[in-house]
């Protein structure tokens, strides 16, 4: 019986795997061809080529939609390669991908966290290089960091250019006839004002703490400057400096322009402060304005890349790769992978996701038609400063951004000073961060 | 009666079976457990046992390097500022225990000694209570985000309506309230649960004890402590260290309503939230594998001898008696 039972099952084991089998069999297949019934039977065996598909990895569902268009203008171009674009909730993509790089399954194409999140990946190496596709060295240098392994070969196409900037919402300023704040100074001033007559001056939220380091470094950009950083890069000035505690001091005042309890909210809060005009400005990623445009079609908007230190002074605008898209080493379909990163390194790709995304593209020569995006485009060529704690302090465990944003919210509950703050994130920085010689 | 011949004959036709046919349908039980036990090695004992492996290994990324023996366990330990967030999520997890046993472990049994009373519709007030437990954690985390939000959220809008705006507070930004808050629904959530378990436990207590210490002029109070505690505390014991187990392995409700940091600062940072930043949260590190699987080590020992220690204690406790 047990014999029996044990036959049983071998035998359906067995006919799984045949069919399993012969399901997988990719590549070239001969395929039988039967012609109409009143037609002698003539068999034919035509060679026909599997279609192939690459599966794609993205931490943006938001925009499915528009990656769905770009697929089928490459699909078309590319007869026999089919593109899945597979999206997962930004807050679980790195365990999903992680799973999937580590058991060795699943994408063929993946998005890349920029600068020290796709190193874990490349020193991994998970990824195949791409330096050798065509278009790649048409990108600027300075966007290909966000992907370059510390071999110096690049494994990412930077997909788009990210800038952190204040919106403002002009009909709020244009109804109580508020002077629109070009420096730190004129910000503080126009805020009591906005305060006295009951709006919230910045909508910010601080509940996911990532956002208090984006605001920092929009603030922050003209407390220190391009030369700082050069400083501390090269390891003549550190956290301590006093341009950086200058800009963590303006992150401490900025506490009275925060709605109420907004270490309780979340960002989603504080957007929709912003479209119901309850709040004045609101501080994010470029990215939001597909956001503004999908919820709050008519909101009236403005954009300020920073507030200079004083009147006339510069105003950088903050700037970084949001991801790129890399190539798994484990993908069976190289070639075809490596035709669609090409397809996305194109001018023609760049400009479709400018145009839909209402996105900054990372290939050159695209021209937005976005407004707001054409103004960003152009503060960005003009007057651009790099996000400091993503592209230069993501490094660390925990990172030394992570360790900064926990601590500044570590300050507005009373936790920590100013001082702890800077020292807390010096100390992490410490640990791993070793000056460019 | 007297046994015909042929009765005697027709027993011994029917021969037992066989002792290696008996085995064999031995053997063709344990078969049918086969795919239960393949899925339990495959999702339960090879994680434990990997973590295990992978605690002693340095990671680059995550591909395993070398063979370091004991020390991703010292730099958890010793090293900043993973020993202060360590010491931190401990502290949030023992709080978590000590606060659910006072809420919800009290609650549920004065509520279980309520319901097995003969009340009016306690059927009823069995499956209200029970119904929370029907959500997904998850579900429920982000519903009291929203009812506890300190701009829009329901609690804070009806204490305002009612008069009492100076009692609207942030609950979850605070964090003085924040872990306590947390404490709260999580006692929500569980009531229900917990209330069942000591029904059990109550009505197994036999109806003469109770005749006849009233027939000793015993006191409802008296009954309590002496008869009702003790009978029920197989029931309080078992809960007691599901509530332990639960309060160090917890982490879908912390995370769905403040994030995989346990903010504001931490302040709601329990130990497998400190996990899963480690191992997952922040694969960039480049070393976490090995030690979040140190710490997930940490935490099954935690588990592991709290647990062995009160089931010691309890049996002995139970022969004693």
């Amino acid at each position: 019986m047990l014999l029996a039972v044990f036959l049983l099952v071998s035998i359906f084991f067995l006919a799984a795997c045949t069919g399993k089998g012969d399901k997988a069999e990719e590549g070239t297949k001969t395929e039988e061809k039967t012609t109409t019934k009143t037609e002698p039977k003539v068999e034919e065996k035509v060679e026909v080529k599997d279609p192939v598909e690459l599966v794609m990895y993205s931490w943006r569902p938001e925009d499915r939609e528009a990656y769905e268009k770009f697929i089928k203008v490459f699909e078309d171009q590319n007869p026999g390669i089919t593109v899945t674009f597979k999206p997962y909730k930004s807050t679980e993509y790195g365990t999903i991908l992680t799973n999937a790089l580590t058991a060795g399954q699943g994408p063929d194409i993946i998005q890349l966290r920029p600068y020290e999140g796709a190193l874990s990946i490349i020193d991994a190496e998970f990824i195949v290089p791409l330096d050798d596709i065509q278009g790649i060295n048409e990108i600027s240098d300075e966007y290909l960091t966000a992907a370059r392994g510390t071999d110096g070969k690049v494994y990412g196409v930077p997909l788009s250019l990210n800038a952190g900037v204040i919106f403002y919402n002009k009909d709020v300023f244009d109804e109580h006839g508020f002077a629109l704040p070009t420096t730190w100074d004129e910000l503080l001033e126009v805020g009591e004002e906005m305060k006295a007559k009951g709006i919230v001056p910045i909508a910010q939220a601080g509940k996911a703490a990532y956002l208090l380091s984006l605001t920092h470094s929009v603030i922050g950009a003209t407390a220190y400057d391009q030369a700082y950083i050069d400083d501390l890069l090269s390891g003549k000035a550190d956290l301590a400096d006093d341009r950086f505690i200058e800009s963590v001091k303006r992150m401490e005042q900025l506490e009275g322009l925060f709605p109420k309890d907004f270490i309780a909210l979340d960002d989603k809060d504080t957007q929709a402060m912003f479209y119901t005009g309850q709040a004045a400005m609101y501080i994010n990623g470029s990215y939001r304005l597909e956001t503004f445009e999908n919820t709050a079609p008519d909101l009236n908007i403005g954009i300020l890349p920073s507030f200079a230190k004083e009147k006339g002074g510069e105003t950088p605008l903050v700037t970084w790769v949001d991801g790129s898209y890399a190539v798994v080493k484990a993908s069976k379909h190289q070639e075809e992978a490596k035709k669609f990163m090409e397809f996305m390194a194109s001018k023609e790709f760049g400009q479709m996701f400018s145009d839909e995304l209402s996105r900054i593209s990372a290939i050159p020569g695209v021209e937005p038609k976005h407004e707001l995006v054409k103004e960003m485009t152009a503060l960005g060529e003009q007057n651009p400063i790099p996000y400091l704690m993503l592209v230069y302090l993501g490094g660390g465990s925990p990172t030394t951004k992570t360790t900064f944003e926990n601590a500044l919210q570590g300050m507005y509950i009373k936790e920590l000073t100013v001082d702890g703050v800077i020292d807390e994130s010096q100390k992490s920085m410490d640990k791993w961060f070793e000056p460019v010689k | 009666m007297v046994l015909k011949e042929q009765d005697v004959i027709e027993v011994k036709a029917s021969p037992k079976p066989s002792k290696n046919k008996r085995n064999m349908k031995k053997h063709l039980l344990h078969l049918f457990l086969l795919p239960a036990l393949f899925f339990y090695v495959g999702f339960q004992v090879y994680p434990i046992l990997a973590a295990f492996v992978n605690s002693f290994y340095s990671f680059k990324g995550m591909v395993r390097q070398d063979f370091i023996g004991l020390e991703n366990f010292i730099r958890l330990f010793t090293e900043e500022p993973f020993n202060n967030i360590f010491k931190n999520a401990f502290w949030h997890n023992i709080i978590y225990f000590i606060g659910t046993v006072l809420t919800k472990l009290v609650l549920a049994f004065a509520l279980a000694l309520l319901i097995s009373s003969r009340i009016k519709g306690r059927e009823f007030f069995k499956a209200v209570f029970f119904m929370p437990k029907l959500l997904s954690v998850i579900v429920v985390g982000f519903l009291f985000s929203l009812i506890l939000n300190p701009t829009n959220g329901a609690l804070n809008s009806f204490l305002k309506m009612v008069g009492l705006a100076e009692w609207a507070h942030p609950w979850l930004g605070d964090p003085k309230t924040a872990l306590y808050t947390i404490i709260l629904v999580n006692s929500w959530y569980g009531i229900g649960f917990a209330i069942l378990i000591f029904l059990a436990g109550l009505q197994a207590i036999p109806e003469e004890i109770y005749e006849a210490a009233k027939i000793d002029g015993a006191s409802g109070f008296k009954m309590l402590f002496r008869i009702t505690i003790p009978m029920a505390m197989p029931a309080i014991m078992i809960m007691t260290i599901l509530t332990f187990i639960g309060s160090f392995e917890t982490f879908e409700l912390v995370f769905a309503m403040q994030g995989s940091s346990g903010g504001p600062y931490y302040s709601t940072d329990v130990l497998a939230l400190f996990f899963y930043r480690l191992a997952f949260g922040s694969v960039d590190g480049g070393e976490a594998i090995g030690l979040g699987s140190a710490l997930a080590v940490i935490l099954f020992l935690i588990i592991c001898t709290a647990t062995a220690i009160s089931l010691f204690f309890f049996k002995r406790k139970e022969i004693e008696q």
